[in-house]
This record gives structure tokens, C-alpha cells and sequence, in this order.
């Protein structure tokens, strides 16, 4: 039977729960089309997290291990993926799309002269490939894509999906790998990380972000303030990020990352389209920004025009009186 | 070069149309100039910008002459192929092969596409080392070392040259070129190069994923505004985030 195939990515020991949402995809996919629903983890430790992936469908899992996977290296990734598609043999290969996998997706196309689209809203299998909606022109714009070869290679944004259980028993096929860091010609030297403890926008349930606004100390302490009472995560605008006041990997829009929150309070952010890419697809929208004509408020559910040091000690407070 | 992502447009039965047939230079291939001028200025050596694509190509070759590049390759197409990232990917890894260079530089993506496959791609058709999403670029004697963003934090990669690496726009800001840059660059040559000298027709290149339609993205409605005393708006509205939204 042929299959479809999900990869899943594993990050500072965990599994992104994007690729568990494309793997809650791939197993409706799979029972629709009477394909087998199987995934591969490739990860220093693989084997530990099948029991997490067997829970949402997948019935056979593939795992490579190798202490070259401790980090992100995309020579090991490309070559371990590119051995277990010659086992699984599979239709298609879905992904998460992440950076690391932005990383190699168009090498493991040409690769394997697969067909590839990335960075869908939504996916399906036909007989005779791949159909899929990918956001165009900085989002404005849905475009429809037919996608054909053997295999084929798709990757979809985090929050397109939701995570549905379907427990299963997988086969786990251990797939033999070693490489050693001597033989890589690309050598990662180190990684430069942000604070260890901040919460991955693609999986935050609430986004607190930053722009440009956000001028001084006295505004970024009301954004923790504000981020610590909702449980949210931090995100920025690029003003910011350019600017050094928040991590780079903060950044949210075109160029940083693409997020879908349940809540988003954008405070200091003129709405420019680029931004915009990045977050309108989160459930609710707030928008704080002194300027009554600001785009945001174009896309924002609640609008509210007021001086963000005016605005965000109230709302603050309030909020900690709602939770309590 | 792109459509420019900022021009009017509509969509008439599930077609894109464009306003102005106004094609940009695509912001991340704009840094990649950018930062190989910077690369050049410290250390010595040639750009050389190429581009594929139908006569008004040599536009946006000239834009980046203009900030200051030394020489400009346009491989000529007769523009309506509807190529994708693989094309373009088969394009350079062809005309690459037999050249000699230290890094092969592209934009990260297309501003209009978004696609973000045809540099590694070309990589690994060259079969180069390469580093995707680079935001910083130092030489070090015959290595490359890439600062790329990755999911949580920035990871410092050294490649030995050649390689290739995928440029993000938040590596630096690109030059404006001035009036002597625009003056100077018509004097620069632009070497056209015809698909057939490669060896390949754009048969060949048909693609793989074809956009059969395009839709405008359902717009967002925009919800209610508040104005007036902030503290109360604000106490209103997280009000509203709980009774209303219910997600607090
Ligand atoms: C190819 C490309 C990719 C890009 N990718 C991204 C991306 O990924 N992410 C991104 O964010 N941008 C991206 N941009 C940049 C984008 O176009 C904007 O420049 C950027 O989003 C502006 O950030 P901002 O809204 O914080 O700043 P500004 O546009 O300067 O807006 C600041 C806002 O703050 C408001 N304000 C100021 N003071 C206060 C106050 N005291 N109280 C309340 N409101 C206040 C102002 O009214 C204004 O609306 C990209 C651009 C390009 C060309
Ligand atoms: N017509 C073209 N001519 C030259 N380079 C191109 C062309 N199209 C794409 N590229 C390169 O590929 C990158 C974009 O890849 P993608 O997002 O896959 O379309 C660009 O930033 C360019 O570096």
C-alpha cells in the first residue's frame, strides 16, 4: 500500500506540535484515500518519542538516531530523510513548516526529483498528486496549486490544523544512520540562543507583540507584564527586532515567523502588510495603537486607539482581576 | 525580480492581474547584493548579478549595477513559462555547472511566492555546501561563515568555499543607488545568454506545481474600535477579551 509519510520535528526535546498537526492531516488524508498513515522521527534519541506520534495515527514509524542530531545540521538531515523515503517508499512526505525544514526542503526535492510545494494553509492527495492553498503576495492572495511527481514533498504552516487522536500500535523500523561532524563540509561552529525559557510562538495559545511603539524600558517591562498575565509569548515586529530590543527569533510577518494564536494584542504595530502575513490568521485580534487610521485596525477584532502607556496599565490590571 | 507585492491588483475569474506591469527588484535578493558589495569592499573580487527572465529582466539587472555590481548575466526567456522554483533551480544549476565562483548568494524566497526552494535546491544540484535564511556574512580566509536564523535561535555555520547560501532581508538594509551608481551602471555590461546555449528549451522546465487558480483571501472584518478615556476603553475591552471573546 502506498503511503504518506509525516516528518516529525523534534526541538529542544520536544515534538513541534506543528508536525503532530500535519500528522492529524496526513492520517485523514491517509483514511480517505486508503493510503498508510506513517511517520519518521530523526533525532539523537528517536525512539523515545514514538509512543507520543503513535497517539495520532501513525502506523509505522521510522526513527534514525545519531548523535549528529543533537542540533540542526541540514547535510545529516537531507541524507537520513533521503534514506528513509528509500525504504518507506512513500507518496507523499509531509512536513511542518519550520526553519528547519525551510532549510532543506528544496534540496530534498531535487534530491529525489520529487515535486514540492511549501508552506500551505491546506493540503489534500488525489490519484494524480497534490492539491493545496498557499497564501500569496504577502498573504493577500490564496493561490490554488496542483502539484505533480513521485514522490511529492509538502510542507504546511503551523495553526492550519487541528491535533486529533487516533491511537494506534506502529510498527517502529529503525533505520541504520551514522555520520560523524569530521566528514561535514558545512561545520556548525555554535548557536547563539535567546533566553532559554521563552514560549515557541507557533505554539502559544496567546501572542503579546511588540512594535515599534514600544519605544523604552518602562514599555517593555508593561509587554512582560502584560505577556506574564495572559501566559503568552513575547513576538515583535521588525522595527524592533532591527533594532536589537527583542530577539530576532521573535520576529513575526513575512520574513520571521507565521503564527495562528487564539489571541493576538498587537501594541505599537502600524498593520504594515508584511506584518500582517504573519498574523492574521489568529483567532482574535487586539490592536493598541494611538493613531485612530492605522491598517491594524483594519484586521483587528478590538480596536484600541490610546497611547500604549496610557492604555496598558489599566488593561493589565483588569486582567489580573478577570483571572483572579 | 517580482511583481511588486505593494501594487493594486485584482482577480477576475481566479486569475491574478496586476494593475501596472511593474516588476521590483525582490527584497531579499536586494540584501544579497547588498551584502556581496559589502563582502567585495573588504575583501576584493567580483559581483556579478544574474537573473532569468523576459527583456524587462535587464531592468532589474541594472538596479542592482546601479548599487554597484560589476557585471550582469541575463538568461532571456520568453517570460509567460509559468516556471517554479525547480525551473528557475534547473536554470542556475545549469548555467553554474562549468563557472567558477567563491559563493553562490540568493534571496531566502520570492516577496510574491514565498516559496523559499530554489536555493537549496541549486545547492544541491551543484552539490555546495550551503546555509539557508542567513541574516549575517563574514569571510574568514577561504570560509564562508553564515549566521542563519533557526527556529529558536541563530546558529553560526562555517562553509568552505564554493558554496551557496539563501540571503534574509534582515542582514542589512540595501543602498539606494545614487546618480553616479545609475550613471555608471549603463556603462556596465549585460552578457544575455539564450536557454538554448545551456542546453536546455523551456519545454524541459514545464513545472511540477502549477497555480490552476488565485483567490482574494477572505478579508477580515474589522471589529470595533474603542475611543476616548484610557482607562476605561482598556477595562472595557479586556472585559469584552472575557465575556466576549472568551479567551482569557
Ligand atoms: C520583504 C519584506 C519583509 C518584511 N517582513 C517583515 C516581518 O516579517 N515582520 C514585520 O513586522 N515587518 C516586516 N517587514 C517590515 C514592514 O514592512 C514594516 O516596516 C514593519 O512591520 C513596521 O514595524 P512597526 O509596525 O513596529 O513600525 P511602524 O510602522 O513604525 O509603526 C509603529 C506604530 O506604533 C504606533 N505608536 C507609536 N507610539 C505609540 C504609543 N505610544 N502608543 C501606541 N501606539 C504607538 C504608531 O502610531 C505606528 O502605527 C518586511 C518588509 C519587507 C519589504
Ligand atoms: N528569475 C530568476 N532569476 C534569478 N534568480 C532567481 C529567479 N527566480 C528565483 N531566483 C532565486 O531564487 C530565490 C527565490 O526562490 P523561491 O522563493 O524558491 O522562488 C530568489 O531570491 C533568487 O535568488
Amino acid at each position: 500500500m502506498s503511503s504518506i509519510l509525516t516528518y516529525i520535528a523534534i526541538s529542544d526535546g520536544k515534538i513541534k506540535r506543528s508536525s503532530l498537526e500535519v500528522l492529524s492531516r496526513s492520517k485523514a488524508i491517509a483514511d480517505a484515500q486508503g493510503l498508510s498513515c506513517e511517520a519518521v522521527i530523526i533525532d539523537q534519541i528517536a525512539s523515545s518519542y514514538t509512543d507520543s506520534v503513535q497517539k495520532y495515527g501513525a502506523s509505522k514509524i521510522y526513527t534514525v538516531e545519531d548523535p549528529i542530531f543533537d542540533q540542526h545540521r541540514n547535510t545529516p538531515l537531507l541524507s537520513a530523510l533521503s534514506k528513509v523515503m528509500e525504504t518507506a517508499q512513500p507518496k507523499v512526505v509531509a512536513f511542518a513548516s519550520t526553519e528547519g525544514t525551510k532549510d532543506i526542503l528544496g534540496a530534498l526535492a531535487a534530491n529525489k526529483t520529487a515535486g514540492v510545494v511549501a508552506d500551505v494553509s491546506s493540503f489534500d492527495v488525489s490519484s494524480s498528486g497534490v492539491t493545496a492553498k498557499r497564501p500569496v503576495m504577502a498573504a493577500k492572495v490564496v493561490g490554488n496549486v496542483e502539484v505533480s511527481g513521485n514522490p511529492i514533498l509538502v510542507s504546511v504552516r503551523s495553526g492550519s490544523y487541528d491535533l486529533v487522536e487516533s491511537p494506534t500500535t506502529a510498527e517502529v523500523v529503525s533505520i541504520g544512520f551514522t555520520m560523524s561532524r569530521d566528514e561535514l563540509k558545512a561545520k556548525l561552529r555554535e548557536i547563539i540562543s535567546a533566553t532559554g525559557d521563552t514560549i515557541d510562538l507557533n505554539e502559544a495559545e496567546s501572542i503579546v507583540a511588540a512594535g515599534r511603539g514600544v519605544k523604552d524600558g518602562e514599555a517593555k517591562n508593561l509587554i512582560s507584564e502584560l505577556a506574564s498575565v495572559l501566559n503568552a509569548g513575547i513576538g515583535a515586529s521588525r522595527a524592533l527586532t532591527e533594532a536589537g530590543v527583542y530577539d530576532p527569533s521573535l520576529q513575526i510577518g513575512q520574513t520571521g515567523k507565521v503564527v495562528s494564536p487564539q489571541l493576538y494584542i498587537a501594541i505599537g504595530i502600524s498593520g504594515a502588510i508584511q506584518h500582517v502575513a504573519g498574523m492574521a490568521n489568529s483567532k482574535v485580534i487586539v490592536a493598541i495603537n494611538k493613531d485612530p487610521d492605522a491598517p491594524i485596525f483594519e484586521v483587528a477584532d478590538y480596536g484600541i486607539v490610546g497611547d500604549l502607556y496610557k492604555v496598558l496599565p489599566p488593561f493589565i490590571e483588569e486582567l489580573k482581576k478577570i483571572k483572579g | 525580480m517580482v511583481p511588486d507585492v505593494a501594487a493594486p491588483f485584482q482577480i477576475k475569474e481566479g486569475e491574478l492581474i496586476m494593475d501596472a506591469d511593474r516588476m521590483v527588484l525582490n527584497a531579499y535578493d536586494a540584501s544579497a547584493v547588498e551584502e556581496a558589495l559589502v563582502l567585495k569592499e573588504k575583501h576584493g573580487g567580483e559581483v556579478e548579478v544574474v537573473c532569468i527572465g523576459p527583456a524587462k529582466a535587464s531592468e532589474t539587472i541594472r538596479k542592482a549595477l546601479a548599487m554597484g555590481a560589476d557585471k550582469g548575466i541575463h538568461i532571456s526567456t520568453s517570460g509567460d513559462e509559468g516556471f517554479d522554483s525547480a525551473s528557475y533551480a534547473s536554470i542556475l544549476s545549469s548555467f553554474f555547472g562549468d563557472k567558477e565562483f567563491d559563493i553562490l548568494s540568493l534571496g531566502k524566497q520570492s516577496q510574491d511566492t514565498d516559496s523559499g526552494l530554489t536555493g537549496s535546491m541549486v545547492a544541491e544540484k551543484l552539490n555546495l555546501p550551503y546555509a539557508t535564511n542567513a541574516v549575517g556574512l563574514e569571510i574568514e580566509g577561504n570560509n564562508l561563515v553564515v549566521k542563519r536564523q533557526g527556529d529558536s535561535g541563530q546558529e553560526m555555520i562555517e562553509l568552505p568555499t564554493p558554496c551557496a547560501v539563501t540571503c534574509s532581508n534582515d542582514m542589512n538594509e540595501p543602498r539606494i543607488p545614487n546618480l553616479k551608481g545609475i550613471m555608471a551602471s549603463k556603462r556596465k555590461p549585460i552578457d544575455v545568454v539564450e536557454l538554448s546555449s545551456l542546453g536546455i528549451s523551456e519545454e524541459d522546465l514545464s513545472p511540477a506545481s502549477k497555480v490552476i487558480s488565485y483567490e482574494q483571501k477572505p478579508a477580515r472584518q474589522a471589529g470595533k474600535k474603542f475611543e476616548g478615556e484610557a482607562d476605561e476603553i482598556a477595562r472595557e475591552v479586556a472585559q469584552l477579551l472575557d465575556t466576549e471573546a472568551n479567551v482569557i
